[in-house]
């Protein structure tokens, strides 16, 4: 190992790179992320350590760069004099103005070392490059003179695989990557590969990687899909995970799990390492992303603290005036003036909000406000078309923005210019997040990141109490990772069956090496295979049917070429919702609408989008042609994303709140102000002590509602609200309409509910959960929306070739017609099971609404009849959401509409129109 | 069951829950949009579906023929699905031992746009296959609906189903007949079809398919 240099040579140590150091090169000032500046004065104690560092480093720097092949080598001239890789890589910082942070020198030392590991801090604070130079001080410190090597050698082969979750951080990573890589002359390229990568590139990337890849998961599983797979990441040194908590709880997360062991299994040595905001389950993250052994143990990994979040400071825009009946949407946008007033306090401001139609609702008032920075106000979705996201991101960091009103879309890491003001419209919802959003702002040295809610109804006032309560208690949510996916793990598994083939006990071996799949027993890998090969058990008998087959040697390859195009375009777990593209008549995308909304327009119907009040004029060809509507009004469209509930840890906190009220404490100045709402009722109804479970009973016009407040985030209550309704069913023939918020739920039904013959057997005892959910939901079809995505990801549905929409719809059908059609003959496809399982953990949270019963169950509950909707029952009212479970005949619920019917008709109300 | 009865331009019509219209007079079964093989399509491509329907839609069928003893049974188009379905080997056999039993029945399909891709159906079925429109005086029979001057329009291909809602915001989408003043769509006969919404108005009424009744979403 000649070319290794001796372990701190000590020529330039980091303490004098330091010293030497005079600040921030204003050249460099612009490009430079402020929270680097702020924090690199904070450290300035801990700059002494870091030549310990440095040592740690050299004596870890044993082993050479792992690719061993004469062959790839470049040719080496002379040695470069300063050969020292990390005074190198130093210096690089310092000529861009910035300094190494302790964590980042420990990434560097840890992945030198050979190690893997997840780094966790918040965003824009140097994360990247902690992953990043690991492996470019490895190339450096393999290949001194890499500068001078660089001229006339080809470029080194796939060493780096960096996932980020969006397309859309593609770009920025790659620029990022790209900076030290051609100021320090390395012979290495980057380059990304997404679903946005032109076709030139891609034919080039079919002949050669280059040495650093970004892609996305779904790409990367095209890759694990090409028959070449083994020879492409045969020299791959190390993964990086990029914004893994984001990927952590879902089935793209799980697919991650699968290529990574993959990779391992290609690339043995491989490592990875993940970066992550800060989360409650930390450890389960990183061992996610490492694996586990043989014998189910996680491989090891280091768990690297990155720099912590700055002090956080939350308020609330309190209205002057609170309605007694909060209902969502309901103070809508008499704050306005007080929103604009904040956000001219600084000089640029991010207003986040919970929905993509809240995003629209604000932008329209602020821009139509008057003020005269109105033109500089922007708007930024996920349905909005590409390239004008890129004009809004650009414009952030230019600063020639204002203001952008925005959703999640901003939450992840788009690299910007932090902004002095940031808004939260909505209830927080939770704690982590809340976090994320506020470290938009005040990166300023020794500024304090603030971010000021504003409600859309009083009762989230609460929210915004409880939210500051919670962050002083240290609260941060978990993500918790699925378990084992079966049609992720068949997706994944025709994957490997294209990409060169495999044997059922290695690939057994592999996936059992992922945490998500590591209980995964004998029978549901059977299952799996039978379902790739013979399309399960009920399938025996018909031979047209095979996606993958065994050949003689017992490896599983794909044979059918149109399987193999139709798995390739199918690739990957993100379903959504089917959205048209909205156009302008005169050419121009404005985004993506969903096709529900889109297909209760008539001609001439206005709506809201993008900012912008469009006329409806047709649908043709996939698309919503539209013009721009003369007249200033028009309905917003409702998309219907996930729509998040508070987190378990905020939930707990209102509880708390909402006590406090009981006894009188109105400690916080938003407590104060929803004082009389909670009182009044507390005098119509009750306040709920932590020990007692209130329920309230009213008569209406529109039939009996029992409202329930177990106060533990919609999902829990839908997932109760379903269940209650089945057991109070089980009692009398009843049809239920459900409705459910973060508070509580609502059951109405037209006839009287027998609440108390229920309370004595058990409605809420948390025993018989196990056959108790899954009757509820089938009656609730809960689960036959969830196969949905099952069924997707499967390839049981198939979206269509591009272009081709017309020839394959005779091979399409709709998930709910395969739902039904399952159910009917083959009732024991582990599919449907899957389906219900997941809405049992992830859509209803099984284990939380259990601990809710058992606390509920625990309570003294209190039945009170009201005469009127009360402040916390009038929300479910008028927001109402609707499910059904009955045990009536179909028959005689259609009879009992009709009459309902008639009215509609003879009022000449259309129905079905919003 | 129970049926729902009307007089359409003087002729009586018996909407049956078996999701088919009988016509007395001409001792005729009407169906459309039957499908059949759509899942044997699809399993061909590569979607796993379970059998077992074809089987099912001939059960029902058969109750419909029985209750009615019809000696004429008449498709309105889409009775294959694909091409791939019709050759299906084990889907055939269904068929053809259906056919067997049923040598006395003489079947009509008035071909729609899957026919039109599938083609026509083996001759050992024994199915006339005539264009639309086709003429059954006073009715036009074709698979996609379309006034007529030349009399009553029976037709398929919407697959129509209606959105009922009723007291305490309850909501049901079910198989429905679209009746209106010149044109009848049919719902879809196979059981492994979708259904598109339909939307009651003043030119046409929805009769639903509850169970084993046939109701009309509004009273006269």
């Amino acid at each position: 190992m000649a070319e290794t240099p001796p372990p701190n040579d000590g020529t330039s140590g980091i303490g004098r790179n330091f010293r030497d150091a005079a600040g921030p090169s204003p050249t460099h000032k612009s490009k430079l992320p402020a929270q680097l500046r702020a924090a690199t004065r904070k450290l300035k104690a801990e700059r002494e350590r870091d030549a310990e560092g440095q040592g740690r480093a050299g004596k870890g720097a044993t082993a050479g760069p792992s690719d061993g092949r004469p062959a790839r080598k470049p040719r080496r001239k002379r040695r470069a004099p300063a050969a020292n890789p990390r005074a190198t890589v130093h210096r690089w910082f310092k000529s861009k103005g910035w300094r190494s942070f302790e964590f980042q020198e420990e990434v560097w030392a840890a992945y030198l070392n050979g190690e893997s590991g997840l780094v966790h801090a918040a965003t824009g604070t140097g994360k990247t490059y902690a992953a990043w130079l690991g492996p470019v001080l490895e190339w450096l410190r393999g290949y001194p003179d890499a500068e001078r090597a660089r001229r006339g050698i080809r470029s080194a082969p796939l060493r780096v695989l960096w996932i980020t979750p969006l397309r859309a951080l593609a770009a920025d990573t790659v620029a990022a990557l790209k900076a030290p890589v051609e100021d320090l002359g390395l012979p290495w390229t980057v380059e990304s590969r997404t679903g946005d990568t032109p076709a030139k590139q891609r034919a080039r990337q079919r002949v050669r990687l280059p040495t650093a890849l970004v892609t996305t998961p779904e790409s990367l599983s095209l890759l694990l899909a090409r028959a070449d797979s083994r020879e492409l990441f045969r020299d791959l040194a190390c993964v990086v995970v990029d914004e893994w908590h984001e990927l952590l709880a879902t089935k793209r997360g799980t697919q991650v799990e699968l290529c990574l062991a993959r990779l391992r299994h290609l690339a043995p040595g491989v490592r990875t390492w993940g970066l992550s905001a800060t989360l409650g389950n930390l450890d389960i993250a990183r061992d996610a992303l490492l694996g586990v052994d043989g014998a189910g143990r996680t491989n090891p990994g280091r768990l690297v603290r990155g720099l912590v979040p700055k002090a956080l400071e939350v308020d609330a825009l309190i209205p002057e005036t609170i309605e007694r009946f909060p209902w969502s949407g309901q103070i809508g946008l008499t704050l306005l003036p007080r929103v604009l007033a904040a956000v001219e306090e600084g000089r640029t401001a991010l207003v986040f909000t919970n929905t993509r139609a809240t995003a629209e609702i604000w932008y329209r008032a602020m821009t139509s406000s008057g003020v005269p920075w109105a033109d500089r106000i922007a708007i930024h979705h996920g349905s909005l078309d590409r390239r004008q996201r890129d004009r809004v991101e650009q414009g952030l960091r230019t600063g020639a923005l204002r203001c952008v009103v925005c959703t999640s879309s901003l939450d992840l890491g788009v690299d910007f210019t932090p902004v002095d003001r940031v808004l939260q419209v909505g209830s927080p919802k939770g704690a982590a997040r809340l976090v994320q959003r506020a470290g938009r702002s005040g990166h300023q040295p020794g500024a304090v990141s603030r971010v000021t809610c504003v409600p859309t109804n009083a009762l989230e006032l609460v929210d915004v109490a409880a939210v500051r309560d919670a962050l002083a208690a240290g609260a941060i949510e978990s993500r918790p990772p699925v378990e084992r996916p079966l049609d992720v793990l068949a997706q994944h598994a025709v994957t490997v069956a294209l990409g060169g083939g495999f044997r059922a006990d290695e690939l057994l071996a592999e996936v059992r090496s992922t945490r998500a799949y590591r209980d995964l027993t004998d029978e549901e890998w059977a299952w799996t295979l039978d379902f790739i090969t013979r399309g399960g058990e009920t399938l025996r008998a018909y031979p047209e049917y095979a996606r993958a087959v065994a050949d003689d040697d017992g490896t599983y390859r794909v044979a059918n070429r149109m399987v193999a195009l139709r798995h390739r375009l199918s690739i990957g777990t993100i379903v959504s919702e089917s959205a048209l593209k909205v156009r302008y008549l005169t050419g121009g995308s404005l985004g993506s609408v969903e096709e529900t909304f889109l297909a209760r327009l008539r001609a001439g119907d206005r709506f809201v989008f993008a900012g912008k009040v469009l006329e409806f004029v047709r649908i043709r060809d996939m698309t919503a042609w539209v013009k721009k509507a003369t007249s200033p009004d028009g309905a917003v469209p409702r998309w219907s994303g996930a729509r998040m509930p508070l987190s378990p840890e905020l939930a707990e906190a209102v509880r708390i709140k909402l006590d406090e009220a009981r006894r009188g404490v109105y400690a916080a100045p938003e407590m104060r102000a929803v004082r009389p709402i909670l009182e009044l009722q507390r005098d119509w109804s009750r306040l709920p002590a932590p020990d007692e479970f209130l329920i309230e009973r009213l008569a209406s016009r529109e039939g009996h509602h029992l409202f329930f407040y177990p106060v533990e985030g919609r999902l829990v209550h839908e997932g109760l609200a379903a269940l209650f309704a089945y057991r109070l069913a089980q009692l009398a023939p009843l049809s239920f309409t459900l409705a459910a918020n973060d508070y509580g739920f609502e059951l109405l039904s037209p006839d009287e509910p027998p609440l108390e013959a229920a309370l004595d057997a058990g409605l809420l005892s948390s025993a018989h959960l196990v056959h108790d959910i899954p009757a509820s939901l089938n009656a609730a079809e809960l689960a036959r929306r969830q196969f949905r995505e099952i069924a997707r990801v499967a390839g049981l549905v198939f979206q269509g070739y591009p272009g081709r929409d017309k020839s394959v719809k005779q091979l399409q059908a709709s998930s709910g017609l395969l739902y039904d059609v399952f159910a009917r003959y083959d009732p024991d496809n582990l599919l449907l099971q899957q389906a219900r399982r997941e809405v049992l953990e992830r859509q209803l949270e099984r284990s939380r609404l259990g601990r809710t019963l058992e606390r509920v169950s625990r309570s003294r509950v209190l039945v009170t009849d009201i005469e009127r909707a009360t402040p916390l029952a009038f929300p479910l009212i008028v927001d109402r959401a609707r499910e059904q479970v009955s045990s009536e005949k179909l028959a005689d619920r259609v009879r009992r509409m009709t009459p309902q019917l008639e009215r509609d008709a003879r009022g000449g109300s259309r129905r079905g129109r919003a | 069951m129970s049926d729902l009865t009307l007089v359409v331009r003087g002729e009586t019509l018996h909407l049956m829950p078996e999701r088919a219209a009988f016509w007395p007079a001409a001792r005729t079964l009407v169906v459309a949009d039957v499908h059949w093989g759509k899942a044997a399509a699809l399993r061909s491509a590569g979607v796993p579906v379970p059998g077992g329907g074809t089987a099912d839609d001939l059960a029902r069928l058969d109750s419909a023929l029985e209750r009615t003893d019809a000696r004429r049974l008449l498709v309105l188009g889409d009775l294959f699905h694909a091409r791939a379905g019709r050759i299906a080997t084990r889907t055939l056999a269904t068929l053809r031992a259906w056919r067997e039993r049923t040598a006395g029945l003489e079947i009509t399909l008035v071909r729609g746009n899957h026919d039109r891709h599938a083609g026509d159906p083996p001759p050992d079925l024994r199915i006339n296959c005539v264009d639309a429109p086709a003429h059954a005086p006073p009715f036009v029979l074709r698979h996609e609906p379309a006034a007529s001057a030349d009399g009553y329009v029976l037709a398929g291909h919407v697959h129509p189903g209606a959105v009922l809602r009723g007291r305490g915001r309850r909501r049901e989408r079910l198989p429905c007949f679209v009746v209106g003043r010149n044109t009848m769509v049919l719902p879809a006969f196979g059981g492994f079809t979708g259904l598109a919404t339909v939307e009651s108005d003043d030119a046409r009424a929805l009769y639903v398919i509850a169970g084993d009744d046939v109701l009309p979403t509004f009273t006269e």
